[in-house]
């Protein structure tokens, strides 16, 4: 997971490491996925969540299909 | 997850947001006042349920996640101290969990330039117009925790 200055530098990039290409989206959606996911981390009552629960968080800030399945 | 190991995950985080770095065993052995045997055991099943990164063959915390104890190029600066991200994502995450302005000083994976993001009550005000890229899909993210 890995900030890319352009869609120019992303190209390079994957050249270069040799990586087939993933999923590229706005380090602004990255943010609104940080808050959601990692958001109750430090709470006291803190427990582990359902896939389902984390599965909802990436379709609500439009991270969705094959490549977001995490079961 | 039993409320054994939930205690003893809410030990460590607890002293990793304190002192920045994360506990040992004996340490929160010390402070829950149970063995160090107990202790181990609790840490290793916390790696297994991926509540915790353990280094391989150890008991000692490489990832807390979204705080890193690994060099990583991503720093963060929250809450007053400094604090290293495991990955694009997970810098992002330490405000978040923190619940307080940060900023993240990185770089470019390609060209290796710096990159600054600034977080100011949840939004992202510096750094909207960088890039993320995803390589493993969601369902593999565990194969390799380090990589992905």
């Amino acid at each position: 997971m890995v900030y890319l200055r352009s869609e120019e530098h992303l190209e390079r990039w994957l050249r270069a490491a040799g990586h087939e290409p993933g999923a590229t989206f706005s380090a602004v959606t990255l943010n609104e996925l940080a808050q959601r996911w990692w958001g109750s981390r430090l709470d006291p009552d803190w427990r582990p969540r359902p896939v389902e629960e984390s599965q909802t968080i990436l379709d609500d800030v439009g991270l969705t299909g094959a490549f977001w399945r995490l079961a | 997850m039993d409320a054994f190991d939930l205690a003893v995950r809410r030990v460590v985080y607890a002293r990793v947001v304190a002192d920045a770095r994360p506990p040992t065993a004996a340490e929160v052995a010390a402070e829950l006042e149970h063995d160090d045997d107990e202790i181990a055991r609790a840490f290793r099943r916390l790696h297994d349920s991926h509540a915790l990164v353990l280094r391989d063959g150890s008991l000692e915390i490489r990832f807390a996640n979204p705080f890193c104890f690994d060099s990583t190029p991503h720093r963060v600066t929250a809450a007053g101290r400094a604090w290293t991200g495991t990955c694009a994502w997970d810098a992002l995450g330490i405000p978040a969990a923190l619940h307080r302005d940060g900023h993240v000083d990185s770089e470019c994976a390609c060209c290796g330039e710096p990159i600054e993001l600034e977080v100011t009550d949840e939004e992202l005000t510096r750094g909207a117009d960088l890039l993320v890229h995803f390589v493993v899909p969601a369902r593999r993210w565990w194969d390799d925790i380090g990589f992905t």
